[in-house]
Formats: C-alpha cells, sequence, structure tokens
C-alpha cells in the first residue's frame, strides 16, 4: 500500500467500523478539489485501510446504493461533493441510518424493499401485453401528480431520515408510500383502491407526523411527505364514500 | 472428496439482475409459476449493472411511418455488415413486444406527446424517431418497475453474490450449477440448477477511461471463457465521446455526459481552447460517436489538452439558461461535482461504455452448454462492429424475456440437477483463495497499468505493434496479479479481495479483446486500425471468435451469414440503396 502523502491540506475522516458494535476509527485523507463522499471512503479503502467495507455501483445518482449517513444526515455520497459537507475539514461516516448493519459502512437494505412489496407497490395490468399504449396527455393532473414522484431511485436517504421509520418499525416508509402514490394516480392501474388500501392502515399513511424530512433529504429532490398527505386526503374520502 | 461448502439447488439460475434478468425471472415465473427461480447478483437486485443507467432510451419501431425492416437496417448498416441477422431481426421485431409489455404490464410510465401518445426522440445513426424514454432517466423506471414487480412475486434473490465459476457437469452433458462467493459472509457457495441464464452484462472497465457501474469487470465473459465457450466480435468496445474527466481518484472520471450535449450545438475544445472537430469531420461535432471519440484521441496524442489531459466541452454560447432548461439531470449533476456545464467549460474525454462482443448463442438463447442460456451484453452478434443508442436496452430486455420463456419449458422436458464436476470447484476455489496466500501488495496499481495499457494501445486507435505490446504486458501483469497478494483480515465483504478477482476478469478479457483486435486486419465500426484503416470487401465480412485453450487464447474467423439482406441491399420498401447510416 503507498502511504497518504502528508504534505497539503487533509480531511480528518472518522468511519464507523464494526456491525452493530463498533466504534469510530480516524483516518487522514488529502484533500482535493475534485472529490466526493465516496472518493474519499475509496481512499481509505485503496490506500489506508483495505480491510474497510461499503457499497456504491453506478458513481452517478442513478443506483442508490451508496447512501450514508454524513456527519449525521442521510447523503447519496457518490455525488456530495466534500466541501459541500466538511465542517472544519471533518467528516463523520456511518452507516445509513434504520437499517442493519452488514458491516462498516454497508447496510442491508432488505428491510427497506421489504417495504415496497408490504405496500403492495407494485403496477397491476389492467390491459393486455400487446395493447396499444393508454392514451395519457402529459397535462392531465394525475400524470402530473405521479410524474412529480415518480423519479425516485430507491436510495434509502428518506428512510433513514425519518423519525417514524425509527419509532415504528412496521410503518411502510416515505418511499414505498411514495410509490403507492404514483400507482394511485395511474389511470392504466387495474385495481387503484387496492393501492389505497394497502397504504390506508396504521402502518400506513396515517402514521407519517409530517416532519418533512424526507422532502428535506430526498437527493432527487421529490417530495414524499406532500405524496403521503395525497393518500391521506384520498383514503378519508374513500373510506366516507364507503369505498375502502 | 467434494470440497466442503454450503450446496443449494435452484430449478433455475438466472446470473444479473439487469433488463435481461429480471425479466428472464418474471417470463419464467409466468410460464411455470411453480419453478423455483434465484436471481443472484453481484450488487442489490435491480441497483447494480447497467440497464439502470440508460439515459437515452429504447429504440422501437411503433409509429405506422416506421417499420422494424427500417429499424433492422439502420441496426446492419450500423453494425457495419458484421450482425448475426437473426438475431438482429428478432432485435427489432421483439423490441416492439417487450416496450409495449413494459409500459402496459411492467408499469414504465413512457414519456407522452402532448395527445397522450407514446413520445419516441431522435437519436443518432437512426432514419426514424423512434427512441421511447422516460425523460433521461429510462433505465431508471425500467429497473426500478421490473424490480417491483419482481420482489412482489415468489422469486428467489441472493444479492452480493459474485459468480466465480460456471459449473459443467462431471459427465460433461451440461451445466451443473454456478460457484459463488458470498460477499456478506465471504463464504464459497454452489447454487445447483437445472437451468442458468448468463446475464451478467459486459462493461469494458479495463480502460482508464469508463463509463459502466463500478461493479462490472466482465465476469461473466471470462465464467464463459474457462468453461470453453466461443466468443465473438470482442475487438468491438464502444466509446462514447463525452465522458466526464474530473481528474485522478475521483470515481466521477469516466462517467458519460449524454450525447445530446453534442447534437444540440455543443462545442469541443482543445486546450488551446479553439474547436477542432471540423478538422476531421465536416459535421463538427455532430459526427457519430466513433469518428468523435477518434478525432478526440488525436487531439489529444497531439497533446492539445486541458490541465487534466482531456478536451473541453462547451455549452455557454447556447445560452446557460437554455442549457439548464433542456440538460437538467446534467447540469445538476456537474454542478453537485463543482463543474459549470451551463456557462462554464468542462473537461471531457472519450470513455469506453459497451461491448458488442460477448458470448455465441442461438436466437432461443441458449449457448454450446446444455442447460446454460445467455442474453444481453454478455452475448455477441445482436450489435455486430457497433452498436446504436437505444438498442442496448432492447438488446437486454428482448433477450431476457425470451430467455424466461425458453427455459421454463426447457427445464420441464430436460432439466435435472447434474453432478457437478468437483475438479472445476476445487481449482476455482484455489484460484480465489491465490491472494490470501501471497504477501499483502497492490492490486489498485496493476489495475491502473491494465487500464493505461489498454486505453493506450487496444483502445480507439490501434496498430498490431501496440496490440503485440498491449498482449506480452497482459500475460505479464496477469503473473504479477499471481504474486500480490490481500491482507487476509476477514473475508466478509472484503472489497480488496473482490478487487483482485475483478481484476483478474478484467485481465482475461483484456487478452480475449486484443487478441481479437491483432486478428482483425480492417476498420469496422468500434474497430480502428491504423494500420488498416479500410472496412474490407463488405461481401466476404468475417467476425472473429475468440476461445480459451490450455490456458491461451485463440482465434478463428467465420464467414457472416446474410440470411436476410446482403451488402448493397435493403429492406425497406422504396428505398433504394439505403443510405449510411451510422452507428451511435
Amino acid at each position: 500500500m503507498s502511504e497518504p502523502r502528508a504534505n497539503g491540506p487533509e480531511l480528518s475522516v472518522e468511519v464507523w467500523r464494526g456491525r452493530a458494535e463498533g466504534r469510530f476509527q480516524t483516518y487522514r485523507v488529502p484533500l482535493r478539489p475534485s472529490q466526493t463522499v465516496l472518493d474519499v471512503v475509496t481512499y481509505v479503502q485503496r490506500r489506508i485501510d483495505p480491510t474497510l467495507s461499503y457499497r456504491f455501483a453506478c458513481r452517478v445518482g442513478m443506483c442508490g446504493s451508496c447512501a450514508m449517513m454524513v456527519n449525521g444526515a442521510p447523503r447519496w455520497t457518490c455525488r456530495t461533493h466534500v466541501a459541500r459537507v466538511a465542517k472544519d475539514r471533518r467528516l463523520r461516516l456511518a452507516p445509513l441510518r434504520n437499517l442493519p448493519v452488514i458491516k462498516d459502512l454497508a447496510a442491508d437494505m432488505t428491510p427497506f424493499f421489504d417495504k415496497w412489496r408490504e405496500a403492495e407497490a407494485r403496477f397491476l395490468p389492467s390491459s393486455p401485453r400487446a395493447a396499444a399504449t393508454a392514451r395519457i396527455p402529459p397535462a392531465d393532473p394525475e400524470r402530473a401528480a405521479a410524474d412529480a414522484a415518480i423519479e425516485c431511485i430507491g436510495c434509502g436517504v428518506c428512510h433513514a431520515a425519518c423519525d417514524v421509520v425509527a419509532w415504528q418499525p412496521d410503518y411502510l416508509g416515505p418511499a414505498a408510500l411514495n410509490r403507492a402514490w404514483t400507482l394511485v394516480n395511474d389511470a392504466r392501474d387495474a385495481d387503484r383502491r387496492a393501492h389505497l388500501a394497502a397504504v390506508a392502515g396504521d402502518a400506513g399513511c396515517h402514521a407519517c407526523h409530517s416532519h418533512q424530512s424526507c422532502a428535506t433529504f430526498c437527493p432527487k429532490g421529490l417530495n414524499p411527505t406532500a405524496s403521503i398527505a395525497g393518500l391521506k386526503r384520498a383514503s378519508a374520502l374513500a373510506l366516507l364514500a364507503g369505498r375502502l | 472428496m467434494a470440497a466442503a461448502i454450503e450446496r443449494l439447488a435452484t430449478d433455475v439460475l438466472i446470473l444479473g439482475s439487469g433488463g435481461a434478468g429480471l425479466f428472464a425471472a418474471l417470463h419464467a415465473h409466468k410460464a411455470a409459476p411453480a419453478l423455483d427461480i434465484t436471481v443472484a447478483v453481484k450488487g442489490l437486485l435491480g441497483k447494480c449493472g447497467c440497464t439502470r443507467m440508460v439515459q437515452g432510451g429504447y429504440n422501437v419501431a411503433l409509429s405506422p411511418e416506421d417499420s422494424v425492416e427500417r429499424h433492422f437496417m439502420d441496426t446492419i448498416q450500423g453494425g457495419s455488415w458484421l450482425n448475426h441477422q437473426e438475431l438482429a431481426w428478432i432485435l427489432v421485431v421483439g423490441a416492439v413486444e417487450r416496450v409495449l409489455e413494459l409500459e402496459n404490464e411492467i408499469g414504465c410510465f413512457f414519456d407522452r406527446n402532448p395527445d397522450g401518445t407514446i413520445h419516441q426522440k431522435a437519436f443518432a445513426g437512426q432514419s426514424f424517431d423512434r427512441t421511447v424514454h422516460k425523460g433521461d432517466l429510462t433505465g431508471i423506471e425500467i429497473i426500478g418497475r421490473l424490480a417491483e414487480q419482481v420482489w412482489a412475486r415468489r422469486i428467489g434473490r441472493l444479492e452480493e453474490h459474485r459468480a466465480v465459476a460456471l459449473v459443467p457437469a462431471a459427465d460433461r452433458s451440461g451445466i451443473a450449477g454456478v460457484l459463488m462467493i458470498d460477499m456478506r459472509s465471504g463464504a464459497f457457495r454452489l447454487i445447483q440448477a437445472k437451468a442458468v441464464l448468463l446475464a451478467t452484462g459486459g462493461g469494458p472497465t479495463m480502460y482508464r477511461y469508463h463509463t459502466p457501474s463500478g461493479e462490472k469487470t466482465c465476469d461473466g465473459m471470462a465464467m464463459a471463457l474457462r468453461l470453453g465457450l466461443g466468443l465473438r466480435d470482442m475487438e468491438m468496445v464502444q466509446f462514447h465521446p463525452t465522458g466526464l474527466l474530473a481528474g485522478p481518484e475521483t470515481r466521477m472520471t469516466g462517467t458519460v455526459l449524454e450525447e445530446g450535449l453534442r447534437g444540440a450545438g455543443g462545442y469541443l475544445l482543445g486546450g488551446d481552447r479553439e474547436r477542432f472537430m471540423h478538422r476531421y469531420d465536416s459535421r463538427g461535432e455532430r459526427a457519430t460517436r466513433d469518428i468523435v471519440s477518434r478525432a478526440m484521441f488525436e487531439e489529444m496524442r497531439r497533446g492539445n489538452v486541458t490541465p487534466n489531459g482531456g478536451l473541453y466541452v462547451q455549452m455557454g454560447h447556447l445560452g446557460p439558461e437554455t442549457v439548464r432548461r433542456l440538460f437538467k439531470g446534467m447540469v445538476d449533476r456537474c454542478a453537485d461535482c463543482g463543474f459549470d456545464l451551463a456557462g462554464g467549460l468542462v473537461e471531457v474525454v472519450p470513455t469506453a461504455h459497451y461491448m458488442m462482443g460477448g458470448v455465441i448463442f442461438a436466437a432461443d438463447t441458449s449457448t454450446a452448454v446444455p442447460g446454460l442460456f445467455a442474453a444481453g451484453e454478455d452475448t455477441g452478434g445482436v450489435h455486430g462492429a457497433n452498436r446504436l443508442g437505444g438498442n442496448g436496452v432492447a438488446n437486454s430486455t428482448v433477450f431476457g424475456g425470451i430467455a424466461g420463456d425458453v427455459m421454463a419449458p426447457w427445464v420441464a422436458r430436460e432439466g435435472r440437477i447434474r453432478d457437478p464436476d468437483e475438479t472445476v470447484i476445487d481449482e476455482t476455489i484455489e484460484r480465489c483463495l491465490v491472494p490470501f496466500r501471497r504477501p499483502a501488495g497492490d492490486a489498485n496499481a496493476l489495475r491502473d497499468r491494465l487500464a493505461e495499457l489498454m486505453w493506450e494501445e487496444v483502445g480507439i486507435s490501434r496498430t498490431a505493434a501496440g496490440i503485440r505490446r498491449a498482449l506480452a504486458r497482459l500475460d505479464g501483469l496477469a503473473e504479477e496479479l499471481g504474486r500480490t497478494g490481500v491482507a487476509e483480515a476477514e473475508r466478509a465483504f472484503n472489497l480488496t479481495w473482490h478487487d483482485w478477482l475483478n481484476l483478474e476478469s478484467l485481465i482475461l478479457v483484456s487478452r480475449a479483446i486484443a487478441t481479437a483486435a491483432l486478428a482483425r486486419e480492417n476498420s469496422r465500426g468500434a474497430h480502428y486500425r491504423e494500420d488498416f484503416p479500410q472496412p474490407g470487401d463488405l461481401a466476404t465480412s468475417a467476425y472473429t471468435v475468440v476461445s480459451l485453450r490450455d490456458g491461451r487464447i485463440e482465434v478463428e474467423a467465420q464467414p457472416v451469414a446474410f440470411t436476410r439482406v446482403r451488402p448493397g441491399e435493403t429492406l425497406v420498401a422504396g428505398a433504394g440503396v439505403p443510405r449510411a447510416a451510422a452507428a451511435s
């Protein structure tokens, strides 16, 4: 291993090592003009400590694999420039909150994906495979509502930011509920009422306290709180109308 | 004696969770819901791999004015007549069914025209605007929806499982299963299966600048070579002209800045801040990917470079507000990394993007080994010498779906769990553990040297002398890797061990690329030989086939069968001789 250069400005990086039990270990990493948090972690693994574990894939904010806690906040690390988050040239990196730790900075995202299934957050087809595609103008209000919430990359940042997820483990969480909202607004879906019913229970949309942490931290600029508010309204109306 | 490792059994084992793997799982499940199907993937299901990273979209002839024949001809001309024409035909016909399935069954909500019909945009090298998309993040829409459908079904998943060997039956009657490393625990695990789909993708990450996802290291092609399968068209590596150049030691370097920047009127500038493309092609920056990449490489070789050794892309003359509106995703991404794409100069460099070559497979996705099927970027023949932008995701999803349709009845008819060749298991485990038996070294320094070597000698512009130098040095790198160890702390989630294994796959597949590149003494599609700059006679076109025999890469030439159309002809009614569509 080549030793890090001692001259030039450096970052002091505290990194979680271990699993549920562990400790922070401090590394000194050279500061560079073009440097993301993922680059810092990579430097540590390649140049200082080859035993460090973390996860990434696409490098460009499309896969949602690399999120972790950066100075206490959940962030996608491949697109978080060090200059934006390092206070006094210090970083403190930990695995994503509200998920089990596999090792070091790699969290087990399985419980997060399981929420999708529990929320029945998947499209239910209404047309045969070879049918012409549904004619839905982009200006259609439902399409616009679906579009506003559609570009989720499943990075888990909202799940880590959410206090309700922390308090109530069976809560479906902002990401799965946000997806449910796109389906409730999807004229092509075969059973929109079923999507609503799946998220109307105690662990669903009504558990949200509207703290807005999901919207604050979503790296894609989505607003799951607004989607969940939409679900609350729609499920209340459906209940009053006896349709739920 | 059989190695003491955990052994699991499944009916259908799918390696990879891109467009090919997920479609195969859904189709096999639909065809036979009682089948035990397992998707094993090097990262997380639906999150790693390249289909997810598709920005452009999906080529499909949907419009009444378009036709599958036109799409086919664009694909064949883009591929410089090297395509397997039956596979290319299945691609263009299958794309129609698959894109409707994505929209109607899987739930993708593609962008619409103002009247509510599906929007199709223009993409380079095509005679019709036929690219279906969801903004500039089409791959996320496709893979996100597919993953949701897979999660909802009884389909097993083995995440962060790395395949290290396709294990044949002891009696060599077919495939027995796949030896894997459970990356989370570091343990070896044999997954025995009646049918196996190789859908790990390609990803030319052996080049200094490359676009694919970080975990992509040609493991599928390396395993196929070790199993004895032939790989065709391996010299065909596509370079994208505008990779971000953010300097050394950042994973941002090499990632794609989209094609549309040049199409919209963006300029490429040398280190002297002058445009140069018009000196190479009358279309300037709007020339095709291969021509622009070569011109950029030449300019860099002349030393007309930026501080980081690349070139600049300039968009600001179009008006920063316009650029921000047209390319929001790209502007945001550059801004996150500290670059002003809308108003300033951003350093770029050509970047290795896609491998047209791969495992030889049949129209029903079967391979030469019974029970082993293949689809997606692991395979060769569909694209010929170059791939059209928008045909990559069509390839993986069309053939992945076919694989699922075919494997389900195949398992019912012929499938059985075969006794594995224990020698292959033992030898693979031994090979994977080599680094723990050597003094700890720096495999990443070797990877940098590989990347440099492939970039300089087997990259955008090639010569016989350079390729020969590369082949000699690749052998040297393989030997050095064999002496380079990894400190054995613990095997669980040991990325440095996997870096070593990644490098092993990359060196082997680099040897295949170099061998094929030396054999092709002409210039076609993505393959450019300075010493043989002409395309050669189209009517007698041949494709290369490489295979691994006793540790050596061997190459042979096979004639292209023009089963549907011959050079000079077209299938497009009334078009006469089709205009030369350029690959992109």
